[in-house]
């Protein structure tokens, strides 16, 4: 055996450039892709790379008993309410802003009524009203934008939770934000602060690089009508399928700021939430973000946002989640109180609760919800395992698991576990409310992460004698604590 | 009998007649006094223009491939187009710019209007401003070699040549405003008995019209609540990094005796052709001409960028697909050069001089957003 990439190069050569894309079965709810970010292994830090450190000493599980009256705290005595970007949630959790694809457009209604119930803030991608129709469905089975809205808003937990709407150079065509600005079924929930809209600059998996989709004819004809790039020119070339790419959009700091304050002057009833990708200026877009008054900003990093992604972008793109994390961390210490929504592989309580700690606000999910979503009976015989690409297992796998109702349920059930988790894991820190988390209380294995977080290594000191002091000096950080 | 009918003239009423009896309101001999107004508002400006000040008036295109994206809030309609998406023009800013540095280039004067149709899908708390339709007529020119200084000396010409017109039809206005009277108060209008022409009009830049109004909001606080109440919504925040909201233009307005302009607004208070200073990033050569008395603005205009590689990054600041745009983008390229221009809201100077309760009743069928009439 040689890891000499023969195959590699064989399928790169017998399929040309469509060898470079996941192939549709690939990217179908049950699929593997994307779940290897990795490549061939892991070469990064990632959240679990950083442990939790309970304390023996308290003092705020001590405080929180006087207001008990008597009694010891408990897990559930952790109050998990947050507010992220304007809206009150039950959970630091967000449901990531998912956009068009099928497999996920046909449970996303069921997402909207678990995360109305349960208290969440609810994303919605872009792209939903160009393919599945703003009101009218384009395809019965499918629903539409307006129905994902409107079904949240109907179950929505009374006080809490909001709706956040991505648009792109396509749904701005179509002017998505100003009709939705204008249409009277939602103008209530406008009033009352409860929509939020999405600037959308970028995508973990695939930062710097716009949406790239493999379409049939008919959409290829349709989209390079409206400004797509279509390779090969569908007016010249007869085929069967095409590419469609779409632009990454243009931004300079001055872009962003301007658009931003734009979006505050024209929807001034709206939330204006910014959602990026994991770029190596970071640090710089937060600071802009923050100055021209974002309501909150998300930042996938790059084991995120995995959908259509070739590749190779996957593969070597962007910053690590952590990396992320770090950008938010330093941006706390700089005093930025903006709201942060951290994202990317991110699918267990104890990984909200290190995010939490390193000055993330909260995180977005979406993978989890997809997963979770179709979790029915036998769905573990399909879902993520490589067989799946298999044309006869793949039409069985559709006929088991269909979406329905049940499809809430699932949803609730795993949210409800990261909440158990996040309680249990809170009330271990001694600590009863979300906000008093800190930096305190983690601590890393690994002496890159300790290092670059200014943390404590589980194994000792980064190196010979010097006090915790020297250390955040020499770093030229100050300590923040809880 | 007179009684009956104030109480029938109410924005509300007024709507619900309209609704099912459009002809007993047009036919009232008041409303008819109202729509001779309209035109001899359109002929004044007219004269005005084409008379006085050389401008050459053009039939505005009513659909195109793309139209004004800088309306806040405001959605564009769709029309299928032979199989391709047209828009109904929300305004023809794009296109004047073209007509007058054409007419230049060809050795006219560069001064050009339409009498536009527009077309807006406002959002619908704007139907409690007594102050926008859906569908208006908007007075649009252009000036080549100008900027927005030269315009606002067009614009304060432009209507003080309406107020000298209208004054000569003083006891017509008087009779309509006798009509209207008893809504005022409720709308939050000043009472009025005779036309007065204005001299110079004031000029504040946008800063100090804010501080303005967070000077007199600290004065007297109770007119939050009062604004909330007479626009039906929670009051937003005043920016000085964004336009004024509609509470507030009214709350300004209603402080002032005569016409005043404001100028300089915030980067990103206006779509991307209205040009930044090059010495003060982030302001606006522009401006807006307020009516007093409560009623607001009637004119919206500015310098144009007129550089693409200027205009693009603007593009991109609104969200804007540069390819729909390739037409305008390879005309500046070409031919740009500095211009000037506004654009007047003919329904809403007519409201003005005829000191109606809305704007709905400017005209014959007025289409308020989200009200169905024909």
């Amino acid at each position: 055996m040689t890891d000499y990439p023969y195959e590699e190069i064989i399928e790169r050569a017998r399929k040309g450039r469509k060898s470079i894309y996941p192939t549709r079965d690939e990217t179908s709810r049950f699929s593997v892709f994307g779940a290897d970010i990795y490549g061939k292994s892991r070469r990064f830090p990632t959240l679990d790379d950083i442990l939790l450190a309970p304390p023996q000493f308290t003092p705020h599980r001590l405080e929180k008993s006087y207001d008990l009256i008597f009694r010891e705290p408990f897990y559930r005595d952790v109050n998990t309410d947050r507010i992220i970007g304007g809206f009150k949630t039950t959970l630091p959790i967000i449901q990531a802003s998912m956009g068009s694809p099928e497999d996920w457009n046909v449970v996303s209604t069921y997402s909207a009524r678990a995360c109305a119930e349960l208290g969440l803030i609810y994303g919605i991608g872009e792209n939903v009203a160009a393919t599945w129709g703003y009101d009218t469905r384009t395809d019965p089975k499918q629903p539409s934008l307006m129905d994902r809205i409107l079904t949240y808003f109907e179950h929505r937990k009374e006080g809490y939770g909001g709706v956040v709407i991505q648009q792109n150079e396509e749904d701005a065509t179509s002017e998505l934000w100003n009709r939705l600005y204008s249409d009277p079924r939602i103008t209530d929930f406008m009033h009352e602060g409860l929509i939020a809209f999405e600037i959308k600059a970028g995508q973990g998996a695939k930062s710097g690089i716009g949406g790239e989709k493999i379409v049939d004819r008919d959409t290829a004809l349709r989209l390079q009508d409206k400004g797509y790039i279509i390779y090969p020119d569908p007016e010249v070339v007869e085929q069967e399928s095409y590419e469609r790419h779409s632009s990454p959009d243009i931004f300079t700091a001055d872009i962003i700021k301007n658009r931003i304050l734009k979006l505050r002057n024209d929807y001034p009833r709206t939330r204006i939430w910014l959602k990026t990708g994991p770029y190596r200026d970071l640090s710089e877009l937060i600071r802009v973000a923050a100055e021209a008054g974002v309501d909150a900003l998300v930042v996938d990093g790059k084991e995120g946002g995995t959908g259509m992604s070739p590749t190779a972008s996957l593969q070597h793109l962007g910053l690590p989640t952590l990396s992320c994390l770090h950008a938010m961390y330093q941006a706390r210490k700089e005093g930025i109180t903006t709201s942060f929504v951290l994202s990317g592989r991110i699918s267990e309580g104890s990984q909200v609760v290190k995010a939490l700690a390193l000055g993330a606000d909260g995180v977005a999910l979406g993978r989890p919800f997809l997963i979770a979503a179709n979790s029915y009976p036998l769905a573990k015989l399909f879902v993520g395992k490589e067989f799946y690409k298999s044309k006869i297992i793949k039409r069985l796998a559709r006929f088991v698991v269909k979406p329905s109702e049940r499809s809430v349920q699932y949803i609730s059930n795993y949210i409800e576990t990261l909440r158990l988790e996040i309680q249990l894991l809170v009330s271990s820190l001694g600590k009863y409310s979300l906000d008093l988390l800190s930096d305190e209380d983690v601590i890393s294995t690994e002496q890159r992460v300790a290092q670059v977080f200014g943390l404590k290594d589980s194994f000792g000191p980064l190196s010979t004698p010097q006090t915790d002091i020297d250390l955040i000096d020499q770093r030229g950080y100050t300590e923040i604590t809880g | 009998m007179a009684l009956q009918q104030y109480k029938s003239y109410t924005p509300s009423s007024y709507l619900e007649t309209l609704q099912h009896d459009p002809f007993a309101i047009i036919s009232d001999p008041v409303m008819q006094w109202v729509y001779e107004t309209y035109d001899l508002v359109s002929q004044s400006m007219r004269d005005y223009l084409s008379k006085d000040q050389h401008f050459l008036e053009f039939k505005p295109p009513l659909i195109g491939p793309v139209t004004d994206p800088g309306t806040r809030g405001a959605k564009q309609t769709e029309i299928e187009f032979y199989g391709k998406d047209y828009k109904f023009m929300s305004s023809g800013i794009l296109y004047k710019q073209l007509l007058a540095i054409s007419r230049e280039e060809a050795g006219m004067p560069g001064r050009i209007y339409f009498f536009a149709d527009n077309l807006r899908m406002e959002p619908l708390e704007t139907a409690n401003t007594d102050r926008h339709l859906a569908e208006f007529i908007q007075v649009d020119l252009e000036m080549v070699g100008a900027d927005h200084f030269d315009a606002m000396e067009i614009a304060e010409g432009l209507v003080t040549s309406v107020y000298k017109d209208m004054k000569l039809h003083e006891s017509k206005l008087q009779t309509i405003w006798e009509r209207f009277a008893p809504t005022w108060e409720d709308r939050g209008l000043s009472p009025r008995t005779s036309l007065t022409v204005p001299s110079r009009f004031k000029r504040y830049e946008f800063k100090d019209a804010v501080d303005l109004l967070l000077a007199h909001i600290d004065e007297y606080p109770q007119v939050i609540p009062e604004m909330e109440k007479r626009f039906g919504i929670k009051a937003t925040k005043l920016r000085h990094d964004a336009e004024l909201p509609w509470e507030y233009e009214w709350l300004l307005s209603s402080l002032h005796e005569e016409p005043f302009f404001i100028h300089d607004y915030p980067r990103g208070a206006r779509g991307f052709y209205d040009r930044e200073y090059e010495s003060k990033p982030g302001i606006l050569m522009d401006f807006d001409l307020l009516m007093p008395h409560g009623y607001g603005e009637v004119i919206s205009g500015a310098a144009r960028e007129y550089d693409h590689r200027r205009v693009i990054p603007r593009m991109k600041e609104s969200g804007e697909s540069l390819s729909k745009y390739k037409w305008y983008l390879s005309f500046l390229q070409k031919h740009g050069k500095p211009t000037a221009g506004f654009g007047i809201g003919l329904e809403r100077t007519v409201r003005y001089f005829c000191a109606l309760p809305s704007i709905m009743m400017a005209l014959p069928y007025p289409k308020v957003p989200g009200v169905f009439t024909p």
